[in-house]
Order: C-alpha cells, then sequence, then structure tokens
C-alpha cells in the first residue's frame, strides 16, 4: 500500500497484516528518505557526516538507519536550513511554545498540508467515527490563536460536528458557560468534549464543587490532547480523570480518547477503545537509547521516542524529540495493527513544551491578574 | 499574490547580521508574550546613529526576516528617525506582509521604537533569549 492508498484508506491500512504494515511503511519511508537526501543539502550533509548514502537504507531492518533532526533544530533562528522545500513553496507555520518561552516552528509546504489533514481527518473518522453532534471545545479558538499546533489540530474535528463552541477567550475560561452551551444542546445533539486534559479536569472540578448533576449522552466523546503534565511539573491521573468523567459527566472510559503529536511531526497517534494510541500507517516510531540515540530498543523497552514520518515534503520528517516512551508492536485488541506509542515523561533536561502547558500557563496568570485586581477593588477593600 | 515577498524570502533564506555584537553600547529585547516570536538587537551608536546592527530572532519567517531587514535599514540612521519608525514603514521594507505575519511588522516598529528610548535612557534590556536548541 503506498501513501496515497493509507491516505485514502487509513482504515484499511491500519488493519493489514503486520508483514504487509512493515513492507508498506518501509517503502514510503524509504521514498521519503531519498526525496530530502536528493533535494536537501543541509540533510544531505548531515547524511554524509553519519556516513550514509543514497542506497544505504533498504528494508525494514535499515529504518533506524535513516538520520534524524533533533526537534530543538525547531528552536533554532536558523531554521530554513532544514528545509527541503523554499519559504516561497511554504503554506503553513505551526508553533509551540513550552515553558522557556523559545517558539518551536515548523513549516509546511502545500503537500505536506493536504497530506497531513487528510491523515488526520482520516484518523478521527477511523477512530471515533464521528458525523455530528456538537463539540464544545475547552481551548482557544484558531482564530484567537492561529499558529498554535493543538489547536490546529482539534479544529479539523469541527468539519464533522453539527455545531461547535470555543470556551477559551483571551486565555480566559468560565466553566459556568461551558455549562450553560452543554444545556443548551442537551437532548438535541450529541454532546463532545475537546481540548486539553488541564482544562476539562478543571471543568469536572468545578461540577464536583458546585456539586452540579451532568450526564452526557450514550455517545459522547472526551478527546483530548497536549499531555497530562502541567506546567508546575503535576500530572493529572489518568485513572483518576477517567473514573471522574464517568462519575461527573456520565461518559465511559472506552469512550475518552487521548492523543499523542508534536507539531513538528505530522504523526497524531490516536487512543482506540482499548486506551493504545496507534501510531498512523504512514509513520515509524524508533525507540531510541537514551544516552546512545543511534541504538534502536526493541518494542516494550523504554527510550527517546524518534518519528519517522513519510508524508513530510517541507523537511526532512525523521525527528528525535525530547520525549521518552515506548512502542508496543503487539497486535490490539480492537483489530489494528503496526505500532502503538506510550509517552512516559520529557527527556532529562528538556524544556516542559506544549501548547497545552502555555494555555494552562497562561491561565493561570490571568487568573492572578484577576484576583489581584480584586483584591485591590474598593468592594474588596470594604469586605 | 505570493505569500511571502521576494525581500523576506530573501532575507528569511539568507539572514543578514545575524548574531550579537561584541560588547554593544544598546541592546534591545522585544518578544511577543502571546505568540512567542522574538528579537534581540544589539547595536553600535556614534554620534546618536546607528553604525551597526546583529540580531537574534526566534518565531515565524516573517518575524526572522523583518529582524534581518532591520539591521540593514537602521544601520547609518539617526537615533530621532529610528523613533519615529512604524509599522507601516517596516512593512514596506519587507515588500509587504500577508494578514497573518503583520505582527512581524509591529514587533519590527517596537524593537525600533526601544532601540530608540533605550538609548536615550542610556540603558539595555536582559538576556531575554536563551535557546536550548
Amino acid at each position: 500500500m503506498d501513501v496515497v492508498s493509507m491516505l485514502g484508506m487509513p482504515g484499511a491500512a491500519l488493519r493489514v497484516p503486520r508483514p504487509q504494515w512493515r513492507q508498506s511503511l518501509s517503502a514510503a519511508l524509504l521514498e521519503a528518505f531519498e526525496f530530502h537526501l536528493a533535494n536537501n543539502g543541509f540533510y544531505r550533509a548531515l547524511c554524509e557526516a553519519e556516513g550514509i548514502r543514497a542506497g544505504d537504507i533498504g528494508g525494514d531492518g535499515d529504518l533506524h538507519r535513516i538520520p534524524l533532526l533533533p526537534v530543538g533544530m525547531f528552536k533554532q533562528a536558523n531554521a530554513h536550513v532544514m528545509l527541503t522545500a523554499g519559504l516561497a513553496d511554504i503554506e503553513l507555520e505551526i508553533r509551540s511554545t513550552g515553558t522557556g518561552g523559545i517558539p518551536s516552528v515548523s513549516r509546511r509546504d502545500a503537500t505536506t498540508v493536504t497530506r497531513a489533514s487528510v491523515g488526520i481527518f482520516g484518523g478521527y473518522r477511523d477512530f471515533f467515527g464521528i458525523s455530528k453532534g456538537a463539540g464544545l471545545f475547552l481551548c482557544p479558538s484558531t482564530a484567537e490563536v492561529p499558529e498554535m499546533g493543538m489547536v490546529k489540530v482539534f479544529n479539523l474535528l469541527t468539519g464533522m460536528l453539527d455545531d461547535h463552541r470555543y470556551l477559551v477567550h483571551e486565555f480566559s475560561f468560565d466553566p459556568n458557560e461551558a455549562l450553560d452551551q452543554l444545556r443548551r444542546w442537551e437532548g438535541r445533539m450529541t454532546r463532545h468534549i475537546v481540548g486539553p486534559p488541564f482544562i476539562i479536569a478543571r471543568f469536572m472540578r468545578f461540577l464536583e464543587l458546585e456539586e452540579i448533576p451532568l450526564q452526557l449522552d450514550p455517545e459522547s466523546m472526551i478527546i483530548m490532547l497536549g499531555g497530562w503534565k502541567q506546567y508546575t511539573g503535576r500530572s493529572i491521573s489518568r485513572e483518576e480523570f477517567d473514573a471522574n468523567a464517568e462519575r461527573l459527566l456520565g461518559v465511559e472510559p472506552a469512550r475518552i480518547r487521548d492523543m499523542y503529536g508534536m507539531i513538528e511531526s505530522n504523526m497524531l497517534a490516536i487512543e482506540c477503545e482499548h486506551h493504545r494510541k496507534h501510531v498512523p500507517p504512514w509513520c515509524y516510531v524508533s525507540i531510541r537509547d537514551i544516552t546512545d540515540p543511534a541504538v534502536e530498543l526493541a518494542p516494550g523497552r523504554t527510550g527517546g521516542i524518534a518519528i519517522l514520518d513519510a508524508l513530510n515534503t517541507s523537511y526532512p520528517g525523521f525527528l528525535l524529540s525530547d520525549d521518552v516512551g515506548e512502542v508496543d508492536e503487539s497486535d490490539c485488541p480492537c483489530g489494528r495493527t503496526g505500532q502503538t506509542v506510550r509517552f512516559r515523561r520529557r527527556r532529562q533536561g528538556a524544556e516542559l513544551g506544549c501548547c497545552a502547558v502555555s494555555i494552562e500557563k497562561y491561565l493561570d496568570s490571568q487568573q492572578v491578574v484577576a484576583d489581584c485586581d480584586l483584591a485591590g477593588s474598593p468592594a474588596a477593600a470594604g469586605r | 499574490m505570493a505569500r511571502y515577498s521576494p525581500t523576506v524570502i530573501d532575507h528569511f533564506t539568507n539572514p543578514r547580521n545575524c548574531g550579537r555584537l561584541a560588547d554593544p553600547d544598546v541592546t534591545v529585547f522585544v518578544g511577543n508574550p502571546v505568540c512567542g516570536d522574538q528579537i534581540l538587537l544589539t547595536a553600535r551608536v556614534r554620534d546618536d546613529c546607528v553604525t551597526e546592527a546583529g540580531f537574534e530572532a526566534y518565531g515565524c519567517s516573517a518575524s526572522l526576516a523583518v529582524a534581518s531587514i532591520l539591521t540593514e535599514h537602521l544601520s547609518g540612521m539617526p537615533m530621532p528617525v529610528i523613533a519615529d519608525v512604524d509599522e507601516a514603514q517596516v512593512l514596506a521594507w519587507a515588500g509587504g506582509l500577508g494578514p497573518d505575519q503583520r505582527h512581524a511588522a509591529t514587533l519590527g516598529a517596537d524593537v525600533a521604537h526601544r532601540l530608540a528610548e533605550n538609548h536615550r535612557a542610556g540603558t539595555s534590556d536582559g538576556d531575554a533569549i536563551g535557546c536550548d536548541g
């Protein structure tokens, strides 16, 4: 199966027998590798420095030898050297800002944008089966933060829904507004909640503290992206989150789905009902030894997450991330083959960086400002 | 209209005066806290005129190009003129920017104003840029 067929039939591509998956993936990645090697002088020099030439990468046993770009390069001022496409061909810039404040910017040309959009859309269809209903988006809109990767990925979901609303405005979130909107949709549409885990957790905490009974609909889903670690360093417990969502929103765990991705890659790993995040058929996740990234670790072992992505034509989509986790190549009960990926933590010394963390940090700073204003107001002084 | 002007493409692809000057007379840092674009500009000043400028920038392609463009245009310019550089001027220098890139012109004008302000006040901004990449 070639890349075009994978994109056109993601459901079928995710369920091909394992030998066919390996063969198709290797062929797609080899083609991408040869394209960048031929058209990107910087990448060619990198390959030469690592002693890799065209023809050195053959079958799937060689995939780990494809030279990788560290994601930190996307933060560098001279990131233009990574581009295979010229700036004139770049259609979309997507960014993520972590706790360090330096934005990571990835630049995609028209081919990559088309492929990535179709791929994500196809993934949503295959994993969620959503084609109607209403979406409560607990995040800023793309109009407010047009280049933020996370909201761009969420925004593609809106095209499958009959109605939607973004509930974070100017980096503030009012849970009463979210509740009112869910009540307005009640009895008319299946209600879904979409957003980073920490804002959904905030909404659930509000429902719990205010003792507000709320049961969503039988087919409601909670769809998340953005990670479980807060900017404070504290993690949200997934088990606790799922239990709260079932108790406070009436959404069973199988319909609570998290996703994993990074703006520098076109890989969006979506959770199936068994809570395994499936790597798209055009990507290969290679786990690397933390101390020696040239060494690939076997499935099940924990190490640095490298992503090899066959969709990217604007820059080589062969990336060594700052994330640590593992892959699983065992069959999933959902029937999908290929790999599943599990994120564990950020690499030691890497900044805590993603769109969700930035939103949370900003939301909290706004809250502090609001609290200070209140404390300094004449009404507060009279209390 | 092409997404990027030939000037922006040129400066993004071949940035001029990239890096910090050693022992600058003025250091300017301007960042957008929401989108994260940042420009740090260092300049040498003689007789109220910028004689040399260097930049470090992070963010979208337009912001990186504008930082490079600024260093060329500000060099040789008297401080009173720099204080009057506005968004329209930066837009013209850049050969035009799309609606989603206009923030780079605002950022560029802010850098020019701050350069003039810092020079007048005899101050410099701290080192706000530090890249782990």
